[in-house]
């Protein structure tokens, strides 16, 4: 309905005339890098600062632009070029399906008929958003278009509930059908968030359209902390929240699965579908892709029909990039801020300076082993590798650490389980010159499960056991099935073994301010990444320097 | 200090006066959008289009406009549309000045044609081959001259299609992020201002009064415990605990209201109290309680009318304090989104990158206004200060 | 007398022992803590469980607050929520810039301001007075962060004479001298709108109490001797005027804090009232709760010393009277 086959089509057509400013290699064997000698992460936390920064030429990249004004005023600046991508966002409206009448799917239908997300798109993101029908962000590789589609019609939705008995109050109000009283009045939770402005905005609209159609609902905005405490109490009607998700469709599990409502579990409407529940099981246990896949789009069919969300939208993600750098890399699915670009950027002038890169927020710890922040781990994440890196492109799995891997099923009935089999590149070292092998792999798991780290507790739980018969294989055997592990064991970062080994307190260790025992100018955040950190001013930057005996994957 | 007619009291009648009455000026209320996001004021937005609308019907299968002004910001086409045959092939056809065609939309089949065609989806933006940043208007209004938009194909047998240009300029302050009237919304905000304001202080000032009347009154041990409370209050910095009690007890404006005037009391319960004490030693409040008049009537019938006229003053005085505090409050974001007030109207005009943008009817009006109103009832404080009391004029308290 | 600062001394504990306690309920009673605002479909309900665990929130309510009373007096308080580092070592990397930003725009209002509300005392109608009074009541009356903002936009884009943000420049300058300079530079413009904002109040204070010094007997009998006004103005007038100067300088002290949040938000400060902000905001008790307290002990101490200050320096006044200025 959202004629995706032509936004796509746009996406395409921005990867060209990216390409013709000098930018747009796909061909990941044609990156090379890093080009630029030094990084700079600048801290701007103001979006004010961050584009007069960035329009003075005091910031070379630019992240997440969310403010249509700036794209507006950005995409008028001939210093600077814009890329577009689809992002794993996903903005949505929840019912509490444990109460009247929101246990009642076509109440929940004609309600998802009701909201004018394409509007809302519109008038508060100028455009600059995709509005949603579906359970999944569409960029993920398992995202469903074929769905039902609840189709923006309050005739449509006025009908809908007229045939299911439903009728009107002299003012307007919805009585359900076989009763007397109309529905009393309900609130909207909506989170007040600094960082999005705009949520009010959206919460407002949806309250208004709601009330089209009969439906009372007025706009509670709640401090986030507060808000999370209602839903997690069930003390709600409606509530509005934004995730940001990643290219797996796991997290369909985590939000629909009947077993995570519970206390801190994000079922939060309280689904409870057996049949769902069956389809869900097979997704987050599938034994190979092609389970999970099959699985995850028919999860997605259910979804649409038993409407437990209204998915209104996702938000695209723009990036700015100075005129005056080669080779940024954006894709349909990767903003231009990526790691790739990161690598592979340099002068259009040729010669080497540093890249001033934005940081929205201050990275608080630097602590590999403690942090979940995402600032954390944007400058966290150019230091450690993990053992697979995802194609900018096509979002699938792409060598990094290992050349390659499998994935097995072993065992006989009920322990039968999955066997990840990873094949380590040879000759990369650390930072400090230590060559890496897949010791430091199994020292890194056996260290994340030994201590329960929150931060990777789900990633290694299942971990039966670690082997490493040869410095370039490693053997991980997980107690239970599931194509997942592999994205989680490796997607995680890997740590030095000798470093870890002296780590008494992961809790409080402070790597960034612990200089490296032998090596001069280096810290103890030592990985086997891009760029090797070399300070971090509170307040103001991280500082990284090339790392020269970086190689990627193919050109050992 | 001047004998001259206090301005301030004029301009206190006035902004009351548009606070109370200013909103029935506008018809629309200050929610609904009038034209584009960010709209110049219509005086100095030169040759921005003002906002048009057209319809497409059986009566008016096409429409032709002369157009004058620069390209707007954007175009809405939306409707639905019945047509007897099956058209083969119907279409939206787009004629710019210069000759040019785009075809907008088409149709075959029978039945209803439902359009919905915005110039900001960048599926439209890419259907008409400009990239995602870029705005399609220039194309479909490269110049001045005569555009039709028409129907082609066949004729439809009932519904339309109207066609919406929003405007480009708007009015005496322009428009917001939302394309909503400044104006409008400005004088909205006095209303909050001003009741934040007054209530907020007036709250303040009852607690003041009767907290100083009795330290003053009482004296001793409560004497000195309320003074040393009102010595640490008063240097405790009042706005991150203003910030913690708003995460705890909502953002609504009352409990704003409610909040300010538990935390700005202590002045003047310092002033009260030293009045009280000067006046309990004056003979008449002496000879009043040797005849054995009891405290609450000497508070009440001698004491209070001594002092109210200097609780007019700080009253007036301490209005400024309230409205900036809600203004920083709204600032940090955090005040309740749906309560329009100056301070929440630059929260959303930095927010929504106002400054940047160099929107500055968004900025300016809601700034210089708290800066006024806060002038304004500094300087009536002042005056009723003096009238009160003569004395107190050289006291020097602001 | 001694009598009377043992009373002090007392007073002083037990509002530092119900600092400490209205800073435990006032942190347990917001909605919500560290763990239940992480919303992230990786975290599964049993990895938010074991972080509860770490931070101690799964243990009873009195032993939480008897561990942080014990914490406050040995000013061990814990680990950031948000950072889950040291939170003292937060703050003290925080320190410098606040204490640099707030102590020149304290100093430079506070000279300004007293220098010319002397000026104004001395000439009743004249221009500086006219200047004070106007000066004062304006800066007053503008909201910070728009005179801020606007500040930020004028001199550092449109004419881009200071820098955006921060406190050094990237890549940082060489030689100590230009590191120096480097910091200044980026401090005029948050110091400089801080001083923009404050000196008026101070000058119609000074000028206030200068008037009525200027109107008293001892004035009168200075004259009579025939001594130079300028000296009659600052020897014997300004001299009598000053303690309760210094009794407000020191009671400014914890009150500009509130300006330091929004000064640190505008132009991105690594500070303590950003910090204070961010903590509040994201529900992190043990960071909100330290600052608090340090909030507090400053309070307690600028108190203090202003009572010293003021007898030290006007013995004639009853210690205690301070409260009747």
């Amino acid at each position: 309905m959202f004629r995706t086959k032509v936004i796509l089509a746009a996406f395409a057509a921005m990867a060209i005339i990216s390409g013709a400013a000098g930018a747009g290699v796909f061909d990941l064997s044609a990156i090379s890098g890093p080009k630029a000698s030094d990084l700079y992460m600048v801290i701007y936390r103001d979006p004010d600062s961050q584009i007069l920064a960035l329009q003075k030429g005091e910031l070379d990249v630019l992240g997440d632009i969310t403010r249509p004004v700036d794209v507006e005023r950005l995409s008028e600046n001939p210093d600077v070029t814009l890329s577009i991508s689809r992002g794993f966002h996903l903005f949505f409206m929840g019912f509490n399906l444990r109460q009247e009448p929101w246990n009642d799917m076509t109440l929940r239908q004609a309600a998802s008929m009701a909201v004018p997300s394409r509007q809302i798109v519109r008038d508060i993101f100028s455009g600059y958003s995709e509005p949603l029908s579906a359970y999944l962000p569409p960029a993920s590789p398992y995202y469903e278009p074929d769905v039902k589609v609840w189709e923006y019609s309050p005739e449509g939705a006025r009908k809908l509930l007229k045939d299911a008995g439903w009728k009107w109050s002299a003012d307007g109000i919805l009585i359900p059908p076989g009763k007397n009283a109309p529905l009393k009045p309900f609130r909207l939770l909506s989170p007040t968030a600094q960082v999005a402005p705009t949520t009010a905005e959206v919460s407002e609209r949806i309250a208004g359209a709601l009330k089209e159609i009969g439906i009372p609902v007025s706009v509670e905005p709640l401090d986030f902390s507060m808000m999370m405490k209602r839903l997690d109490s069930h003390d709600f009607d409606l509530f509005v929240m934004a995730w940001s998700l990643s290219r797996d469709p796991d997290s369909l599990f985590a939000f629909f699965h009947s077993s995570m409502d519970v206390r801190g579990g994000y079922n939060i409407q309280g689904l409870h579908d057996d049949s769902l529940d069956k389809v869900l099981e097979e997704l987050r246990f599938a034994p190979d892709r092609a389970t999970a896949e099959n699985a995850a789009r028919r999860s997605q069919k259910m979804l649409s029909e038993l409407a437990p969300w209204i998915p209104v939208y996702s938000r695209y993600m723009v990036t700015a990039v100075r005129k005056g750098w080669n080779g940024v890399i954006s894709t349909e699915k990767t903003s231009a801020d990526n790691m790739w670009t990161l690598i592979n950027m340099e002068p259009a002038s040729g010669g080497r300076r540093p890249v001033m890169w934005c940081l929205s927020d201050e990275p608080r710890s630097l602590n590999p082993l403690g942090t979940g922040s995402a600032y954390d781990w944007q400058v966290l994440g150019l230091i450690y590798d993990s053992l697979i890196a995802i194609d900018p492109e096509t979002l699938d799995d792409t060598p990094w650490l290992a050349d390659s891997w499998k994935v097995e099923t072993a065992g006989e009935g009920s322990g039968r389980h999955t066997r990840l089999i990873f094949n380590l590149r040879e000759g990369i070292r650390w930072h400090d010159g230590n060559p890496f092998s897949s010791k430091d792999v199994k020292a890194t798991l056996e260290f994340l499960k030994k201590n329960e780290i929150p931060r990777y507790f789900d990633s290694v739980r299942d971990i039966e056991k670690i082997e490493a018969p040869d410095a370039k294989t490693l053997i991980v055997t997980m107690k239970n099935i599931s194509y997942w592990h592999l994205h989680n064991i490796g997607g995680s970062p890997v740590f030095p073994a000798h470093i870890l080994e002296n780590v008494k307190n992961w809790e409080t260790w402070q790597p960034a301010s612990e200089p490296h025992p032998s090596q001069k100018g280096l810290t103890m955040l030592v990985g086997t990444g891009p760029f090797i950190f070399r300070e971090y001013r509170p307040g103001e930057y991280v500082h990284f320097v090339r790392n020269d005996s970086f190689r990627l994957p193919g050109r050992d | 200090m001047k004998s001259m007619p206090r301005w301030s009291f004029a301009a206190f009648l006035f902004i009351l006066a548009a606070g109370l009455f200013g909103p029935l000026l506008f018809a629309n209320g200050p929610q609904s959008t009038v034209a584009k996001p960010f709209a110049p004021p219509a005086w100095m937005g030169g040759e921005a289009p003002p906002p048009l609308s057209a319809s497409l019907s059986p009566e008016q299968p096409s429409l032709s406009i002369d157009w004058k002004w620069t390209a707007p910001e954007n175009i809405s086409i939306r409707g639905t549309v019945l047509f007897d045959d099956s058209p083969a092939n119907a279409s939206l056809v787009w004629k710019t000045p210069d000759g040019k065609t785009f075809i907008l939309g088409s149709f075959s089949g029978s039945g209803e044609w439902s359009v919905d065609i915005d110039a900001r989806d960048v599926a439209f933006k890419t259907d008409l081959g400009v990239a995602p940043f870029q705005s399609a208007l220039g194309l479909l209004f490269p110049s001045q001259g005569n555009i039709r938009i028409s129907i082609e194909g066949t004729s439809p047998s009932s519904g339309s299609l109207d066609v919406t240009v929003p405007g480009g300029k708007w009015g005496l302050l322009g428009t917001d992020q939302r394309g909503r009237d400044v104006l409008s919304l400005f004088i909205a905000g006095i209303r909050v201002s001003l009741l934040v304001g007054i209530a907020a202080t007036l709250l303040a000032s009852l607690l003041g009064l009767s907290i100083g009347l009795a330290s003053g009154y009482l004296g001793g041990v409560i004497d000195s415990l309320i003074m040393r409370a009102v010595d640490v209050l008063l240097s405790i910095p009042v706005l991150p605990i203003l910030m913690v009690i708003v995460g705890i007890w909502g953002k609504g404006l009352w409990q704003l209201i409610l909040i300010l005037g538990l935390f700005s009391w202590m002045g003047t319960a310092r002033t009260v109290r030293s009045l009280a004490l000067t006046l309990r030693e004056t003979g008449y409040v002496e000879n009043l309680r040797s005849i054995g008049a009891s405290p609450f009537y000497i508070l009440y019938r001698h004491l209070l009318p001594e002092v109210l006229p200097v609780l007019l003053a700080t009253i007036s005085l301490g209005v400024p304090g309230a409205i900036l505090a809600e203004a920083g409050l709204s600032f940090l974001g955090l005040s309740d989104p749906r309560v329009i007030s100056w301070g929440r109207m630059l929260h959303e005009a930095h927010g929504f990158g106002a400054f940047t943008a160099g929107a500055w009817w968004l900025i300016l009006p809601p700034g210089l206004g708290i800066s006024i109103i806060c002038l304004v009832f500094l300087d009536m404080g002042r005056a009723i200060e003096e009238m009160a009391d003569p004395r107190l004029l050289k006291g020097g308290r602001r | 007398m001694r009598s009377y600062w043992a009373r002090r001394a007392a007073g002083a504990v037990l509002v530092l022992l119900l600092v400490i306690a209205a800073n435990f309920f006032l942190f347990r009673i917001m909605p919500g803590d560290a763990v239940s605002s992480i919303v992230d479909p990786r975290f599964s309900p049993e990895a938010k469980e074991r972080m509860r665990e770490l931070f101690g929130l799964d243990l009873p309510l009195h032993s939480q607050f008897f561990i942080y009373v014990r914490r406050m007096l040995t000013f061990d308080f814990g680990l950031s929520f948000l950072s889950q580092r040291p939170v003292w070592d937060e703050i003290r990397s925080r320190i410098p810039n606040t204490i640099a930003l707030l102590g020149s725009a304290l100093l430079l209002s506070s000279v300004i301001g007293t220098w010319l509300g002397v000026h104004a005392a001395r000439k009743r109608g004249g221009f500086v007075e006219k200047l004070v009074l106007i000066s004062g009541s304006v800066s007053f009356s503008f909201p910070s962060f728009f005179v801020q903002l606007v500040l930020l936009l004028l001199f550092a884009y449109t004419f881009p004479v200071f820098p955006l943000r921060g406190t050094v420049s990237i890549p940082m300058p060489q030689g100590t001298l230009n590191l120096v300079l480097d910091y200044i530079m980026h401090m005029v413009l948050p110091a400089g709108s801080l001083v923009l904002l404050g000196f008026g109040s101070w000058a119609i204070y000074v000028r206030n109490l200068m008037v009525k010094t200027l109107g008293k007997d001892f004035i009168l009998l200075a004259r009579a001797k025939g001594l130079s006004e300028e000296r009659i103005l600052w020897n014997h007038a300004f001299r009598s005027a000053l303690p309760p100067v210094l009794t407000i300088f020191l009671l400014a002290l914890p009150g500009i804090v509130s300006g330091a949040v929004i000064t640190e938000t505008v132009f991105s400060l690594h500070g303590v009232g950003k910090f204070l902000l961010d903590s509040i905001l994201g529900h992190d008790y043990p960071a909100a709760g330290a600052a608090f307290y340090i909030l507090g002990l400053l309070t307690i101490f600028s108190n203090l010393v202003a009572d010293a200050a003021y007898s030290i320096a006007d013995p004639r006044i009853r210690v205690g009277r301070r409260a009747e200025r």
